[in-house]
């Protein structure tokens, strides 16, 4: 386990204060947050290129806040990879290695493996600056492992590279992490790169660590409207909580002039009654109910009615804008399948009557700090 | 004219400016003295007693400067403006004040104890050294940091983290890719030195075979009205220092690593 404690530091007029986070050792730990929201900071600190006004850094077991860099056993991947460009591939390859002295036969299998695994071998005499993306890539990635660090820090590899090239080293970075299974922080602000590498997501926002969970926990469950927000959750309306009817369990929300009542497991946490909330509903979970056809009874309480404001198709789904009648708010989004959009001939303008899936409703607290 | 043609006709007036002054140096030029004017005594003194004193004083402002170069390139300090102003001192300071400082001071209690200990500046060889390094060491420490200033400090940052300590990383990442522009600064501070009149004269005096460089042999052969000797010793000092220029292009011209 890989523990930071009580971190903080600042940097001009940025603070991180009292930062808590736990790395689990032998996975892709993400580090997800919006530019400029400390995660470079943070790794600087972690790797040891910047003071800690507080704090306690713990790896396998052993304190090392007060530890240079190079005592650390942590290896750096910045985003433009600083492969040193006066070596050759080989050179960077084993510069862990001669710089830690470490000459065993061990050390060198462990190179060749990852030479071979990185299909490499062909550029080793090779320098930095006539190669190509992805093998500037592998190269980096190559120097960071060689050593066998007991954490590897990547500070967003990947935000320059084109699509298919991206994809092609995620794919690389996920198998050589179930190969060799070290343990990676990796830091980016990218969510769908963050779903795909991360067995645990932490979102730092503001300095903070806002959330930190299973992938799934985090993307289909944020704690906190920032993440929510974070995340690109548009369906964000406010609620008030209401006492629960005798006998009843759940929670009672108070939204759109009527009480939506939900099962506990669609709330972040407990809320008491007249407690302010923000419901989030999931915009692919909307249902656009067909006149003439028969609604289920669980449906019946969370029909609304209004007009199509807008429409728009996103080549794999359509966006829809849908504003019930009576109602003072922006819209409500809702992605629905090609084949229903086109089923449903859906226009601009049109009246349509929607229903909500009590699954569909995900309950925030407002403004918690 | 276009704005292209007007700034290539002023370099070409600059250019022709400097070539008038170095042909008019060759009216009254005698090729028959050059090889006597060259290999004599004194001028072989003076060409000696330069390229000695530009050399340690190119020395000395790079050991001082670099390590400061590298503060402040990658450190942010207190004080490190007021610093970085005092170091661009000697660009702005006329090299006779320099020289007239440095002579003040060891007129001063500190400077006379300094001088007391057995290490005689006034007029004195070591006088020499430390006047070009006070015109120097300001220059070397500007370029370097600028030599610095283009490596990216991530590349230590990695080098650290995979286990080499401060020291290796500057001597094994930053410094071989800096080396390129930290020897054009060398080399530049080194010929700005060669020519360095001012602040020596003040400090060292015109003592032929022990203070007499060869800006110094310049300013005495036209003092004495020896026309002929003033143009060659001008051009075997514009020599050195053109060669030394020449140098710094031919280094920028070769391939970089980055």
């Amino acid at each position: 386990m890989i523990q930071i404690s009580d971190l903080s530091l600042a940097a001009g007029n940025f603070r991180i204060d009292h930062l808590n986070l736990e790395l689990q050792e032998g996975v892709f730990n993400i580090l997800l947050g919006p530019t400029g929201s400390g995660k470079t900071l943070l790794l600087e600190s972690v790797i040891g290129l910047r003071p800690l006004k507080k704090g306690r850094l713990v790896l396998g077991g052993k304190e090392i806040q007060d530890l240079p860099p190079e005592k650390r056993g942590i290896a750096y991947l910045p985003q433009d990879l600083a492969l040193f460009p006066h070596l050759t591939v080989r050179e960077n390859l084993d510069y862990g290695l001669r710089a830690q002295g470490r000459i065993s036969a061990e050390d060198e299998n462990h190179l060749g493996l990852l030479i071979e695994a990185l299909k490499i071998g062909h550029l080793l005499e090779r320098y930095p600056q006539g190669l190509s993306g992805g093998e500037k890539q592998r190269t980096a990635l190559g120097r960071a492992l060689a050593a066998s660090p007991r954490l590897i820090l990547l500070d967003e590899p990947l935000s320059a590279l084109d699509p298919s090239l991206k994809s092609e080293i995620q794919q690389l970075l996920l198998s050589l992490q179930r190969t060799l299974g070290f343990t990676a922080l990796y830091v980016t602000h990218d969510l769908e790169e963050a779903y795909l590498l991360g067995d645990t997501i932490a979102v730092l926002i503001d300095g903070r660590i806002e959330q930190r969970g299973r992938r799934q926990d985090v993307f289909l469950r944020p704690k906190t409207a920032k993440v929510a927000r974070f995340l690109g959750f548009r369906n964000l309306f406010s609620g008030e909580v209401r006492p629960l009817g005798p006998g009843r369990e759940g929670v009672t929300i108070a939204i759109w002039g009527k009480e939506v009542i939900l099962p506990k497991e669609q709330a972040a946490e407990d809320f008491a009654p007249g407690e302010k909330v923000i419901l989030y509903l999931r915009p692919e979970e909307v249902l656009v109910l067909r006149e003439g056809k028969p609604i289920k009874e669980a449906l019946r309480p969370n029909i609304l009615e209004g007009n199509v404001i807008r429409t728009l198709d996103r080549g794999i789904y359509q966006w829809v804008l849908f504003k019930p009648f009576g109602q003072d708010m922006d819209g409500l989004e809702i992605h629905l399948p090609n084949y229903v959009f086109r089923n449903l001939s859906i226009r601009e303008g049109q009246p349509i009557r929607v229903a909500m899936r009590k699954e569909s409703f995900w309950v925030i607290p407002e403004n918690r700090k | 004219m276009s704005f292209l043609k007007t700034s290539v006709w002023a370099a070409f007036l600059l250019f022709s400016f400097y070539a008038a002054l170095i042909l008019s140096l060759l009216t009254a030029f005698e090729g028959k003295r050059f090889w006597e004017i060259l290999l004599s005594p004194d001028t072989l003194f003076s060409i000696r007693l330069s390229l000695t004193t530009a050399t340690l004083s190119t020395f000395l402002a790079v050991s001082f400067g670099l390590p400061a170069a590298y503060a402040l390139s990658r450190k942010n300090f207190f004080g490190k403006k007021v610093v970085d102003t005092i170091l661009e001192l000697p660009l702005i300071m006329s090299p006779v004040a320099l020289g007239a400082a440095l002579l003040i001071f060891f007129n001063t209690r500190s400077g006379e104890a300094i001088q007391s200990r057995g290490i005689l500046f006034v007029f004195e060889f070591p006088g020499i050294v430390l006047a070009q390094f006070a015109t120097i060491a300001g220059l070397a420490t500007r370029l370097m940091k600028t030599a610095l200033d283009e490596i990216t400090p991530r590349y230590e940052a990695v080098a650290r983290s995979l286990g080499s300590s401060a020291w290796q990383a500057f001597w094994r990442i930053t410094f071989p890719l800096a080396f390129r522009g930290l020897l054009s600064a060398g080399i530049l501070c080194w010929a700005k030195a060669v020519g360095e009149f001012g602040a020596t004269i003040t400090l060292s005096g015109t003592m032929a075979f022990k203070t007499e460089a060869m800006p110094t042999a310049i300013f005495m052969a036209l003092a004495s009205a020896n026309i002929p000797k003033t143009v060659i010793l001008i051009l075997i000092l514009a020599g050195i220092g053109l060669s030394a220029l020449y140098a710094v292009r031919l280094l920028d011209r070769r391939p970089r690593a980055l």
